[in-house]
């Protein structure tokens, strides 16, 4: 087991350096000197030049490299090009906003989705064609049409919720959480709906396996079958299933973001990439990656421990 | 990888006295590296021939290896050591162009009817793949695949279904007639009756029959029954987690077996006569075989020694070699 | 000479298309839709760009049949202008996640365990990656080129695709038939190209389908944040953006385009998932709760039916002794809801069980043999359920008794242990586990009383480390083990009845001896009664007091095992005995052994007469009407023949070689020896007798 641990931290290392190398070249190709984009349109070439000079951008691509990843190491991820604001800074203030997001996405459509699954595969009948019409539907919605069909029914029809912006937890917990209200729910039906996919299809495969007809056999209540020995089985799909749409959410928060106004790391990427800002670019892929690569990490330790075969191995 | 087909010119040279199929020293590992290394051999130095016309049945429970020999033999599964010569040929770890230019003479029947026909492909189809591959137009492949269908007692017209519209025993049937339809020497039939029913079992097993003394075939019988390889079989081998127990004429190993293992095996099979049946019951509980659930033996030594009731020291130190006991050559101090 | 195959790929896939009304409605949009945005220029009331000033924001009108935006532009003609973009670009993905997820697939599944290894190790890098923020750097760097980001985005999702085709692949690898080609000689190239790809094609057309609509949303998510097309050209996730400014003053602007995405979304979904539907799956062992309404019904009705019949006096309930197990009449069918009951599976079986006895139930499969055995614990599998008769247990009829009072007898008093114990038991929970909750629950007692219990009966089924075992989870032990602990499972309850469906049928005959001898001793020490169903005649020999042979749902013949394969009654029985290789020894055995010539008929095509009449060598005319099971002239026994006594006299035995139907009575004889196909099965004897 320990060494599976640590075959799987390796593996995210090397994950995340290639991610790292990719974005490098990524950013390198991106149009524009770092000059020109920081000097802005009225720059003359000799200034341009000059700043390009100073930042390195003429060093062998190797050197360049190798000195922005002895930074990141020691966590710093360079300045803006933009507004010569610390990355490292930025993006420590706008992870916690994101974070919330995709947390808070991911964990109201496990439970929605596993609730709706679960539903459908046990009660059968009209209650599992009906909730299968409307999970469809829901998978097939644009998130961001459904975020503003949202803002338009509960902040502009009825204030239940505000409509955009983000209030740190730190300032107001209440604030902070209405606040995530809106952009949760926006990113959580699409969710719900692939889980509630998900959990239902394994849920019926477990319910096929023939240790359930043992179970009865002997007298298990059928709350107990369901719960304990089928949930159980279905779990590691499941599971798998979460880990895969928090990846997704983790990525669809920038829709969400810049829905909803909220600072988060999506808007950073968006903004970024309009301003053509090399190294804010680079900076927020190689921490998307990280976060997305440890939850993943996590949840695979989870599915692994949940399987006794793996976990004897 | 040398895939290169040679001669052996160091067997006996007389035609009549090469066997169809010679396997010697046969080992099969599975797996890579050092544990698999560690681990016991799948197939341990295993050897046996094939005379033309004879049929050689291969039988042993679960984890004896036998599927794996038949697999190694049709080139399904990489050889670790020992060689496989076919009419005095080394086919030990012949590529595909090698296998296609054996001409079809060696062929295979496996277990499983649902799957041993590609479900998405008519009968013909699947008939005529072997003899496309042989480079003959598909008017040729279509009529011999019809010949063959109503050789197996299957109408003519079966070339144009497809499997799903066939029942266990006739696909097997048909099964039959793809591993025939190119005129093989050798037959591998790998429990090519064993997914059946006792009536079709029947049939397929009497008509296996009929087409080797029909067309003078060889098979190598591989299955878990003693008593339908006793049907078919002139020789038998008998297998134990990989190694040879005992081999010999059919009649001898199955109704005098001389291995504690074969004598265990041959009375552990109920007959449907219940007065002889209890009379079996009561000699094989006086074998004083013990249970195999628990007993996986280390390496070296009989292989069966922790089951075997007459397993000494010896026995795990030293590995029986195959000497003759009566008719039949058997691997057992003791025997 | 792929095209049969392909012929009949079309045909299935078709006919899964058309029986979903919401892919045909799917299919319909979708080509409506392209045929519309292709002929857009020859129809469209206004160009892309017309700005109306006159109806700025305007709801639908005459003009704007789905209303303006804020520049007066035509939203019908922007949609429809956007649409061959938006469904070309997502083409892209398709082709290219798709192309690449099947082709890793085929190559991981073909070229063995290291190549599959490294393939697997680089998807589960990609699908751990954040996908929407990669593909945002690349606009960053290759800017809103959207053909070429669509391509990077197929790249990204081929890791998804080929983790869902490899599995399918690897199955299709191992199939038999892919070994017979390799012995052929058919390189890996072939192999690929001619078995495995056709099967796969129904998968990939699916996750065609599924990314299509996923390419389409991330596009509109794209253009909805500003990756969209440059400016002036129209396009969804552009359009909705354009709307979202104004959802406080023209909440209208939002819905056109967001139907016509979402709308096509839903085709393309509705599409992929009616062909991915799953043809048959298996039915589950616990059904839905709309299943077991239904269930409940039929139960209801039975018991009806046994009280009017009691009313009436036909059919007391002549419960015999406690203990005594009375199967009178059963049948078994399918559900058939709405037009009352349909295809029956098991009719008019009849049996009896005295305590501390051994029945078995043998046959062919596809005779009703299990379905009887479950039918005693009412644990049909879903969609079966008994018809009508009795299943007299302890004064009560168990085929008319609902679920929820089945409770009290299953473990208690009768018990189940089945064909694979590996899957017998639950995966995820240690023997001890599901030996201790099972006692726990079975017997009233306490947990360390209960660990005791469940250590001695492992000693009881002859387990020597029992402490171990009960450590160990499913997988970790043997088959012929997992049959011993499925043994002490079913014993926990301390049954008076045990059904054995098949219990030594995957193990190894050693086992097998092992396990039955471990039944026989329980049977010898309990007093308990076994229902034992098999189809191996020896496994019967060995270990049953009586003997019901089954044959297309019903007994042909039943009495003491000792009568019975001694000297059959019933033709199907003889032939049975006939075909046995075991029954023969080394130096009798025959040169041929005997056959029946076709198979057990589908219950469909079961006919009024004798079911086996189409088989037998002996059928007659009289065979044509029904058959009522009768005391067989010796012994106690009963059997289903018009003609057993005439065979037991004449000492007619089953040939050993192929003949026709009916050898005893003249009838013209059949065209040849050779077996017919299985349609044609059953008019043998109609057509010769008509």
């Amino acid at each position: 087991m320990a060494l599976f641990v640590a075959k799987r931290l390796l593996m995210a290392l090397a994950t995340v350096l290639v991610v790292a190398v990719l974005a490098f070249l990524l950013v390198h190709a991106m149009p524009g000197s770092p000059g020109a984009v920081s000097l802005g349109a009225g720059a003359s070439q000799d200034a341009i030049d000059q700043l390009n000079r100073q930042l390195g951008w003429n060093d062998p691509l190797v050197s360049q490299f190798a000195r922005w990843l002895g930074d990141a190491a020691q966590g710093n991820l360079g300045v803006s090009l933009i507004d010569g604001r610390s990355i490292t800074a930025d993006l420590a203030n706008r992870l916690p906003v994101t974070a919330s997001l995709a947390a808070g996405a991911t964990i109201l459509s496990a439970v929605l989705g596993v609730a709706l699954g679960v539903t459908a595969a046990v009660r059968g009948g009209l209650l599992d064609r009906a909730i299968g019409g409307f999970v469809g539907l829901l998978v097939a919605l644009p998130a961001f049409w459904v975020g503003i069909i949202f803002v338009y029914l509960f902040a502009v029809q009825s204030s239940v919720f505000p409509a955009t912006g983000y209030v740190p937890f730190e300032v107001s917990p209440q604030d902070w959480a209405l606040s995530l209200a809106l952009p949760v729910i926006t990113l959580a039906v699409g969710g719900a709906a692939f889980i509630a996919r998900q959990t239902r299809a394994s849920m019926l495969e477990a319910l096929q396996q023939e240790h359930i007809r043992t179970l009865r056999a002997t007298a298990t209540p059928t709350w107990k079958i369901l719960y304990v020995h089928a949930l159980r089985y279905a779990s590691l799909p499941i599971v798998a299933g979460i880990a895969l749409q928090f990846i997704g959410l983790f990525g669809g928060s920038v829709i969400a973001e810049q829905l909803f106004a909220m600072p988060g790391l999506g808007q950073a990427v968006q903004t970024s990439v309009s301003t053509h800002d090399a190294p804010a670019v680079q900076g927020v892929v190689v921490i998307a990656t990280v976060v997305v690569v440890a939850v993943n990490l996590v949840l695979e330790l989870a599915t692994k421990f949940l399987d006794p075969k793996l976990r004897a191995s | 990888m040398s895939t290169a087909v040679t001669e052996r010119r160091d067997s006996t040279p007389s035609a009549a006295g090469t066997p169809v199929l010679d396997v010697k020293d046969l080992v099969v590992r599975y797996g890579r590296g050092r544990k698999a290394a560690a681990a016991p051999a799948a197939v341990d130095r295993v050897s046996f021939s094939i005379a033309p016309g004879e049929t050689v049945g291969l039988v042993g429970e679960s984890g004896s290896g036998k599927s794996t020999i038949g697999k190694a033999i049709l080139g399904l599964q990489k050889v670790s050591d020992g060689s496989i010569s076919y009419q005095g040929k080394d086919i030990t770890s012949a590529g595909p162009a090698q296998r296609r230019a054996l001409g079809g003479e060696l062929r295979a029947v496996f277990q499983d009817p649902n799957s041993s026909l590609n479900p998405r492909n008519t009968i013909g189809t699947s008939l005529a793949e072997p003899l496309r591959l042989r480079g003959l137009s598909p008017a040729e492949a279509r009529a011999k695949a019809e010949d063959m269908l109503e050789r197996v007692g299957l109408p003519r017209e079966a070339v144009d279904r497809y499997p799903s519209q066939f029942s266990g025993g006739q696909r097997q049937r048909i099964s039959v007639a793809r591993a025939l339809i190119c005129d093989p020497k050798l037959v591998v039939c790998d429990e090519a009756v064993s997914a059946l029913d006792l009536s079709t079992q029947a049939q397929v097993l009497n008509l296996l029959a009929d087409l080797r003394d029909e067309r003078g075939l060889s098979y190598l019988f591989i299955a878990h029954d003693i008593a339908v390889v006793q049907f078919l079989a002139q020789r038998v081998v008998v297998l134990y987690r990989g190694q040879v127990m005992e081999t010999g004429p059919a009649a001898a190993v199955t109704e005098n077996p001389r291995h504690p293992f074969t004598q265990a095996l041959v009375a552990a099979s109920p007959v449907p006569r219940p007065a002889e049946q209890a009379a079996r019951r009561e000699a094989r509980e006086s074998l004083g075989v013990r249970t195999g659930a628990a007993a996986v033996p280390g390496p070296g030594g009989c292989p069966f020694r922790l089951r075997c009731p007459l397993a000494t020291d010896l026995c795990a130190t030293e590995r029986p070699a195959l000497r003759r006991v009566g008719t039949a050559d058997v691997a057992c101090h003791y025997a | 000479m792929p095209r049969p195959g392909r012929a009949a790929l079309t045909r299935l896939s078709r006919h899964r298309l058309l029986g979903s009304p919401g892919a045909v409605a799917g299919l319909v949009w979708l080509a409506a839709l392209v045929i519309a945005s292709l002929t857009a220029p020859l129809w469209l009331p206004f160009k892309t760009e017309d700005q109306d000033f006159t109806a700025v924001l305007s709801g639908p009108t005459a003009a704007h049949w789905l209303g303006t935006d804020e520049l007066g532009r035509d939203i019908l003609s922007r949609i429809f202008a956007a649409a061959a973009g938006t469904l070309g670009t997502s083409m892209i993905t398709v082709i290219v996640g798709v192309g690449l997820g099947t082709i890793l697939a085929m190559l991981a599944a073909g070229a063995g365990e290291r190549t599959e290894t490294a393939i697997s190790r680089v998807t589960e890098v990609m699908m751990s990656l954040p996908g929407t923020v990669i593909i945002l750097a690349v606009i960053g760097a290759v800017g809103t080129n959207i053909p070429l980001v669509m391509a990077i985005l197929g790249i990204l999702m081929s890791a998804g695709i080929y983790r869902v085709i490899l599995g399918q692949a690897k199955s299709l690898q191992s199939q038999l038939y892919v070994d017979a080609a390799k012995v052929d000689g058919l390189g890996p190239l072939g192999i690929s190209v001619r078995h495995v790809l056709p099967g796969l094609a129904n998968t990939v057309v699916v996750q065609a389908a599924l990314i299509f609509a996923v390419g389409m949303l991330i596009q509109a998510g794209l253009a909805f944040i500003g990756f969209g097309p440059p400016i002036p050209q129209p396009s969804w996730g552009g359009m909705i953006q354009g709307a979202s400014q104004h959802v406080y003053d023209a909440p209208w602007m939002m819905v056109p385009t967001g139907a016509v995405l979402a709308l096509t979304v839903l085709s393309a979904n509705a599409i992929g998932n009616a062909l991915g539907k799953a043809p048959n799956a298996a039915a589950p062992h616990l059904p839905s709760a709309a299943d077991r309404r239904q269930r409940a019904k039929a139960v209801a009705a039975i018991a009806a039916a046994a009280r009017d019949a009691e009313e009436t006096g036909d059919a007391g309930t002549d419960a015999g002794a406690k203990g005594t197990l009375s199967v009178r009449n059963l049948s078994v069918g399918v559900d058939n809801a709405g037009t009352g009951t349909g295809v029956q599976l098991v009719t008019g079986v009849s049996f009896d069980v005295e305590p501390g006895t051994v029945l078995g139930l043998v046959g062919e499969s596809g005779c009703g043999k299990t379905m009887t055995a479950l039918s005693l614990l009412g644990l049909l599998p879903s969609g079966v359920s008994a018809t009508g008769g009795q299943i007299l247990w302890n004064g009560r009829n168990l085929a008319a008794t609902p679920d929820k009072d089945m409770q009290s007898v299953r473990g208690r008093e009768i018990a189940l242990i089945s064909q694979e114990p590996m899957r017998a038991l639950d995966p995820m929970f240690t023997v001890g586990y599901q030996l201790t909750a099972t006692i726990r629950r079975l017997r009233g007692m306490g947990r360390s009383e209960a660990r005791a219990e469940a250590h001695s009966l492992l000693e009881k089924v002859g387990i020597v480390d029992a402490g171990r075992i009960l450590k160990t989870y499913p997988h970790q032990i043997s088959g012929g083990m997992a049959q011993r602990v499925a043994v002490a499972l079913a014993l926990s309850g301390r049954p008076k009845l045990l059904v054995a469906d098949e219990p030594t049928t995957a193990l190894d005959v050693t086992v097998q001896a092992e396990i039955l001898s471990l039944l026989r001793a329980l049977v010898k020490d309990t007093g308990m009664s076994v229902v034992m169903v098999t189809h191996d005649l020896g496994v019967v020999a060995d270990i049953c007091d009586q003997v019901a042979v089954m044959y297309a749902g019903h007994v042909v013949e039943n009495g003491r095992t000792a009568a019975i394969l001694d000297n059959p009654r019933h033709p199907y029985t003889l032939a049975l005995l006939a075909a046995d290789p075991h029954a023969n020894h080394a130096d009798s055995m025959p040169e041929r052994l005997a056959t029946i010539s076709g198979q057990v008929p589908q219950p469909k095509d079961w006919p009024a007469g004798c079911r086996f009449a189409a088989r037998c060598q002996f059928a007659g005319s009289a065979c044509l009407e029904p058959v009522p099971l009768l005391p067989s002239s010796a012994g106690d026994g009963l059997v289903r023949c018009v003609k057993a006594d005439q065979l037991a006299i004449e000492g007619m035995d089953w040939l050993a070689t192929d003949v026709p139907a009916g050898r005893l009575l003249p009838v013209s004889p059949v065209s040849s020896a050779t077996p017919e196909p299985a349609p044609e099965q059953d008019s043998i004897v109609e057509k010769d007798l008509a």
